[in-house]
């Protein structure tokens, strides 16, 4: 039966790895070791990066704000939200008059009621010929 | 050691007459950050062979992490520097590994790829050298090619927090400094690192 790791293994398992480790750092090929050489004297030449200007800083931020400007006021319209199109809802308007029951009939003489105005014109006349309708 | 004397002298020569206390700390500065990077040259280079396991991409990642601390980082405390090195080697190392994701991903699509182009073996460093070798010194090559796959398959932050504790000698809280995560992660990372090298390797003997 397998007995479970210790602390002590632990410790001795990381030490061994470290040493390992440390020996292969340390047995380095002497032209890794020129070429590192060379890289820290390169990077030891190089200029100090400066810091961007205090404009140039708040450029990204403020190219993100005028670019979400444009775009409120291309896809926002002032006042009203929606916009009416008066050709398209021009239909609605004149079914709307057509179907309208309570308006003035605009058919002409299929509507008119001639036997009441005949009997009207004789009541007021008494017994004389009824005038004609329109006259 | 010409270029460092080279970058003194240039700097030096800027500096207004009477200003020697001034050239005096720039050369300690510049000294201080060239014994620094001296000391964590070997170490980082390893880190980033086993993590890459290529030895010019290494190379290069640990010459960008050094300019990038120079340039940038340079006039910080030095206690810093060593936290900023790995963070920034880290950095780069996981640049090298989406970039060569990236491509290979571009790659599987190419009908015309050249499979033999890049990940050919150059035949010489494959050659066995049968010059003979002391027991000793084959038993701790095989333990570190052994050790060096067993690391390199452990997941990212477990790597990072085994090579940093156990390599480098950060302690933990350099250590949650240079992969910004907690101590508390630092130390779980760690101990499932251990874990696993210990299932993999079993009775490992240097």
């Amino acid at each position: 039966m397998k007995a479970e790791p210790t602390d002590e293994d632990s410790s001795e398992f990381e030490r061994r790895t470290r040493v390992l480790l440390l020996q292969s750092a340390d047995e380095l090929s002497g032209a890794v070791r020129s070429r590192l050489t060379q890289a820290r004297h390169a990077a030891l030449s190089a200029p100090p990066a400066r810091a961007p200007a205090l404009a140039l800083r708040w450029l990204p931020a403020g190219a993100a704000i005028a670019a979400m400007l444009a775009l409120l006021v291309v896809y926002v319209p002032l006042g009203k939200g929606t916009m009416e199109n008066p050709v398209t809802n021009a239909g609605f308007d004149d079914i709307e008059m057509l179907t309208d029951t309570d308006s003035v009939p605009l058919n002409g003489d299929q509507e008119v009621d001639y036997d009441f105005y005949e009997w009207a014109a004789a009541e007021a006349g008494e017994g004389g010929p009824a005038p004609a309708v329109g006259s | 050691m010409a270029a460092f004397a080279s970058l003194e002298c240039q700097t030096v020569a800027l500096l207004p007459p009477g200003k020697a206390h001034l050239r005096d700390s720039i050369q300690d500065a510049t000294r201080a950050l060239d014994a620094f990077l001296a000391s964590v040259e070997r170490k980082g280079f390893r880190i980033a062979q086993i993590a890459l396991r290529h030895e010019a991409d290494a190379l290069d990642v640990v010459q960008d992490a050094m300019m990038q601390l120079s340039s940038r980082y340079g006039s910080r405390p030095a206690a810093e520097w060593k936290p900023l090195f790995y963070r920034i080697l880290e950095n780069r190392i996981r640049d090298v590994q989406r970039r060569r994701s990236v491509r290979g991903r571009v790659m599987s699509y190419l009908p015309w790829r050249n499979d033999d182009d890049e990940d050919i073996a150059d035949p010489i460093e494959q050659a066995v050298d049968l010059a003979p070798q002391p027991p000793a010194q084959l038993e701790a090559d095989e333990a570190m090619t052994a050790l060096e796959q067993a690391i390199a398959a452990l997941p990212e932050r477990q790597r990072q927090a085994f090579l940093l504790r156990n390599f480098e000698g950060l302690d933990v809280a350099e250590t949650a400094a240079s992969m910004k995560c907690s101590q508390g992660s630092v130390k779980t990372h760690y101990f499932r690192a251990v874990q696993a090298l210990r299932s993999k390797l079993g009775d490992f003997r240097t």
